[in-house]
């Protein structure tokens, strides 16, 4: 496994050598965006999931204005 | 070495990875609670439930593969294994982050003798 330990250290940013009990699915995206220098392969992981997530809120935001809208709230409630 | 963490596990994670997550002092809590969240698919029902999460929208949700347990299991130093290699993201981003930096780590690391392989 020394082989792929040497391929490791040419990537080298906080999201690469982060290791220990401090780093969890919680922090780690923070982690990333708040390191300057993220290496080619987390830059590009980053950058998608990023473009991911903004689609998944404008979608998210609309439903619930749909949702929300005052008018529809009283077409439903006056069917119900 | 997981002593006091907790961790989900996505339904595509062999019972050895789990087992071991167990042995080595984790503990298994829901995907809300959870400090890890693995999985071995991300086209899982399971797994594609974080991703349309508020949390996973807000980065508070990173997901990873559980073949960092593995990685962990086989490494002599058991805390040197990098977690932020492992990194799973949506299925349909993998094409794209594919084509740009080649393939993911728990792909290249397929051709290592893998004992418990009976899942993918
Ligand atoms: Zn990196």
């Amino acid at each position: 496994a020394t082989e792929d330990c040497s391929k490791m250290l040419k990537y080298r940013c906080s999201g690469c050598i982060a290791v220990g009990k401090s780093l969890n699915s919680r922090n780690f995206s923070k982690l990333l965006h708040s390191c300057q220098y993220q290496c080619d392969r987390h830059k590009v992981i980053v950058e998608a999931e990023d473009k991911y997530k903004s689609e998944l809120r404008k979608s998210l935001i609309c439903n619930k204005k749909i949702l929300l809208t005052p008018r529809r709230r009283q077409r439903l409630s006056n069917e119900s | 070495m997981f002593q006091g963490q907790s961790g989900w596990f996505c339904g595509s994670v062999s019972q050895e990875l789990k087992q071991f997550w167990v042995a080595e002092g984790g503990t298994i809590s829901d995907s809300r609670e959870a400090e890890f969240l693995f999985s071995s698919d991300a086209s899982h029902p399971d797994t594609l439930r974080i991703y349309q999460s508020l949390e996973y929208i807000e980065d508070n949700a990173t997901v990873f593969h559980a073949y960092y347990l593995s990685a962990v299991a086989k490494a002599e130093i058991k805390n040197s294994v990098a977690l932020g290699h492992f990194i799973l993201p949506p299925e349909c981003l993998q094409e794209e982050i594919r084509r740009k930096i080649g393939s993911f780590i728990w792909e290249q690391d397929q051709h290592f003798p893998v004992e418990e392989d009976d899942e993918v």
